[in-house]
């Protein structure tokens, strides 16, 4: 079975500071998305117990630089091979533009049967690029997946709905976009993150892939990206611990927060 | 266990200079930092001496993201409600190539991670080495969570605590007399500003140290550092000193009073708080830098004691570099003739010592038992500036002779059996 | 700005494991001196209700004042694991 998963780096959410209430995003560091790494162990534990698998991990960014980290990560974390789509174009795209990019990646890739993709990114959480991607190649999505088995002549599915576990099956190829629960992801190794820079990566540009930059455009812009500014209550609550929490419930409730 | 030719324990300067060299070597060297980056984890006040290391990795230091070089030193020596200030500008440290330069180390560390990355070595981040790995007398490697790695040199460059060997008997454990706590403040403010407030053209920077006071007699001092749009403002105060000290002051406090002072005021006015940080500074000198190497190990940086304060200058990055430079040589000199063992590495310390990074250490032996002396950061500051105030003073009544002033000054403060064999004392200096 | 306001500019990677911990009983015992209390620049250490000594690690600058300060070896402290503790933007 090929395994092609789907891996975005992010900003460090965590190591972003605002200035005149506008973000600072020079010199963040780079993060590979948290739910990105539950589909690479979906992917590894599918690998495993299928056997005569592969797994190939998958990116776009604007530079190489950009997804070094995270390409080292899932390939240290047990990814078979690693193919890197960079073009500076890359850098002002949006959901569309991307699924459309990686949607011709896997044209190009040939060969797979599942496609895995963590249900949204760390950073926007949109959730749109693997269905885009579904759509784009004409197969069948399942979202929310909780347990993936492979069997018979394609995948069962369970789904993770927010009152109830749904149970699905499809034919490949496919693509399926995972939660959280469905796994803890491994931690790589010194020596496995040693040798992931000798396993085969593949890198390409949009012509490489026969698209036109304005292709993979984004049709939004931004027109300002600012942090919400609250005005604090300043309301400070005197005496014991005990005082302090009955002033606080009575502090809540007249706020409205408490007793809805 | 699965093994490399080197294991480098930590990723700050001492560390990647190290690897830097063994990966140009082509070596193969995995280092392991366990910040989210190098330099993630890593402080300093804010200077890095170039002179002495800019021949070792020439290449380097054309691209490497410094601040501002210092083109203009002060001293002020702070008496309690008078203090002297000592400004020297001058035209050697005015013109390239610049003796030092103010830097940040999150950005100075990472991209030398960078540089190690380009010459193929390998930077592991996130990772904590949680053990040296010892068989007899000889470092064979590193354990890091659930991975045992073999290595035939460990460098380690675990930084100021060696927490990791002391616990293998490679060193002793930090004490409070050899050592300084360090904290700052990043003050953001416009590049222009900061060269309007120091007298700087543009790009170029300060460097201001202040004695006295502002430890509240405590062994240490403060410093400010100009930054591209930032400034640097902390303290360095002795660990024993705080502890010695009758009246014991919280020690975050000292720095908030130190920018409540009238002449500090001023200078970091409008300034946004950016970040707050603190480090252990190694002050112990000569005589508490460990065995440097040993089988399958050497020592570099911060976790070998390698730094100086000697009161005007304060230096511990540039020996960091140097001995991670050393390090590296002695390291591939080693793995080419086969022979990792104590005699194999025994060069590392001999570059050493003849390298100013022993030699500065061994001229300046007496600094720290000198620098013990309290009248040093309470008396003197407080003579200085008493003196120069009685000669700036006109008062209601008939003034006296220049020379008397002076004279009578000098006697008071200076002429004293107490005071005359501490300034013989520093003579050693 | 007081001490806890400049922690808040810091970025923490906050463990659930914690990194410090006080042999009460030493501590409580033995020093009569509590030099964490004063030496610490994060002003971590505070003397809860009970009189023991209590340490809120999860702001720690992790540089090693209070071990090194500590006499009576009252502090089991290591680093925080990899990807947790402070990580300085500028150092």
């Amino acid at each position: 079975m090929d395994i092609v998963v789907s891996v975005k780096t992010n900003l460090d959410l965590q190591m972003i500071r605002i200035k005149n209430r506008e973000p600072v995003l020079e010199a963040i560091p780079y993060k590979t998305g948290d739910l990105d790494k539950n589909a690479v162990e979906a992917a590894l534990q599918l690998r495993d117990a299928v056997g005569d698998s592969k797994v190939i991990a998958l990116t776009v960014a604007e530079s190489n630089r950009k997804v070094r980290e995270t390409i080292k990560e899932v390939l240290a974390m047990g990814a078979d091979e690693a193919v890197l789509i960079v073009d500076p174009a890359l850098e002002s795209t949006d959901q569309a533009g991307v699924a459309r990019t990686l949607a011709a990646a896997l044209q190009k890739i040939g060969s797979y049967d599942l496609v895995l993709f963590g249900e949204g990114s760390s950073d926007d959480y949109s959730g749109q690029v693997g269905p885009r991607v579904a759509e784009l190649l004409g197969v069948p999505q399942i979202g929310y997946a909780r347990k993936i088995t492979a069997g018979g002549a394609g995948v069962l599915v369970e789904r993770s709905m927010d009152e109830f576990i749904e149970t699905l099956e499809a034919p490949l190829p496919a693509v399926l976009t995972v939660v959280s629960e469905i796994n803890e992801p491994r931690i790589p190794s010194l020596m496995n993150i040693m040798k992931a820079g000798k396993k085969p990566t593949e890198e390409w540009s949009l012509a490489d892939l026969g698209l036109d930059p304005a292709a993979v455009a984004s049709s939004c812009e931004t027109l300002s990206n600012l942090a919400e500014e609250q005005d604090r209550k300043h309301v400070m609550l005197e005496g014991g611990a005990v005082d302090q929490a009955a002033g606080l419930v009575n502090a809540l409730l007249k706020e409205g927060i408490l007793g809805r | 266990m699965e093994k490399v030719d080197c294991i480098i324990v930590g990723g700050g300067l001492a560390g990647l200079s190290a690897a830097y060299g063994l990966a140009s070597e082509g070596l193969e060297v995995m280092v392991v930092e366990r910040g989210d980056y190098s330099g993630a984890k890593n402080v300093t006040g804010g200077r890095l001496y170039l002179s002495p290391i800019r021949d070792i990795y020439p290449e380097l230091w054309e691209s490497a993201p410094f601040e501002r070089p210092v083109t203009r030193e002060l001293v002020t020596l702070m008496g309690d409600g008078a203090s002297t200030t000592l400004e020297l500008a001058s035209d050697c440290f005015a013109t390239a190539p610049y003796q030092s330069y103010t830097v940040l180390r999150a950005r100075l560390d990472q991209w030398l991670a960078d540089q190690v990355m380009e010459k193929g070595g390998m930077v592991i981040t996130k990772n904590r080495v949680d053990e040296i790995l010892v068989e007899g007398s000889k470092v064979i490697g590193i354990r890091a969570g659930a991975d045992d790695i073999g290595a035939d040199v460990t460098i380690i460059a675990e930084g100021v605590l060696g927490l990791l060997s002391s616990k293998v008997g490679l060193r002793e454990e930090p004490l409070a007399r050899d050592h300084a706590l360090g904290y700052k403040e990043i003050l953001e403010l416009p590049s222009s500003v900061i060269q309007d407030r120091w007298h700087l053209n543009e790009g170029e920077g300060a460097a201001h140290l202040f004695m006295g006071e502002v430890t509240k007699g405590m062994m240490g001092g403060g410093f400010l550092y100009t930054n591209k749009d930032s400034i640097s403002l902390g303290i360095v105060v002795g660990m024993s000193a705080m502890r010695e000290r009758k009246e014991k002051i919280e020690s975050h406090t000292l720095l908030d009073a130190f920018k409540e002072l009238p002449q500090i005021r001023p200078l970091v006015e409008g300034g946004t708080l950016v970040e707050y940080s603190a480090h252990a500074i190694p002050e112990g000198g000569i005589a508490k830098v460990p065995k440097l190497f040993g089988d399958g190990y050497l020592m570099v940086g911060d976790a070998a004691g390698l730094a100086l304060n000697a009161l005007l200058t304060v230096r511990g990055m540039d020996f960091a570099i140097a001995s991670g430079f050393y390090a590296a040589r002695a390291v591939a000199d080693a793995k080419s003739r086969g022979d990792c063992s104590a005699a194999g590495l025994a060069q590392y310390e001999q570059s050493l010592r003849s390298s100013f990074v022993l030699k500065d250490l061994e001229t300046a032996k007496d600094i720290p038992h000198i620098m013990e002396n309290p009248r040093l950061f309470t008396h003197y500051p407080q003579a200085v500036s008493g003196l120069l105030e009685k000669l700036y003073t006109i008062g209601p009544h008939p003034s006296q002779k220049l020379s008397s002033t002076v004279i009578g000054g000098v006697r008071k403060d200076f002429m004293n059996a107490r005071t005359l064999k501490e300034l013989y004392a520093m003579r050693k200096i | 700005m007081n001490i806890e306001a400049k922690l808040g500019l810091d970025v923490f990677k906050i463990d659930k494991e914690r990194h410090i911990t006080i042999d009460v009983e030493v501590c409580n015992r033995v020093c009569t001196d509590k030099a964490c209390l004063y030496v610490c620049p994060a002003h971590l250490y505070e003397i809860d209700d009970q009189g023991n000594n209590t340490v809120n690690f999860e702001g720690c600058l992790e540089c090693g004042t209070c071990l090194i300060s500590c006499d009576h070896r009252a502090l089991e402290w290591h680093y925080p694991r990899g990807e947790y503790g402070v990580q300085y933007r500028m150092g």
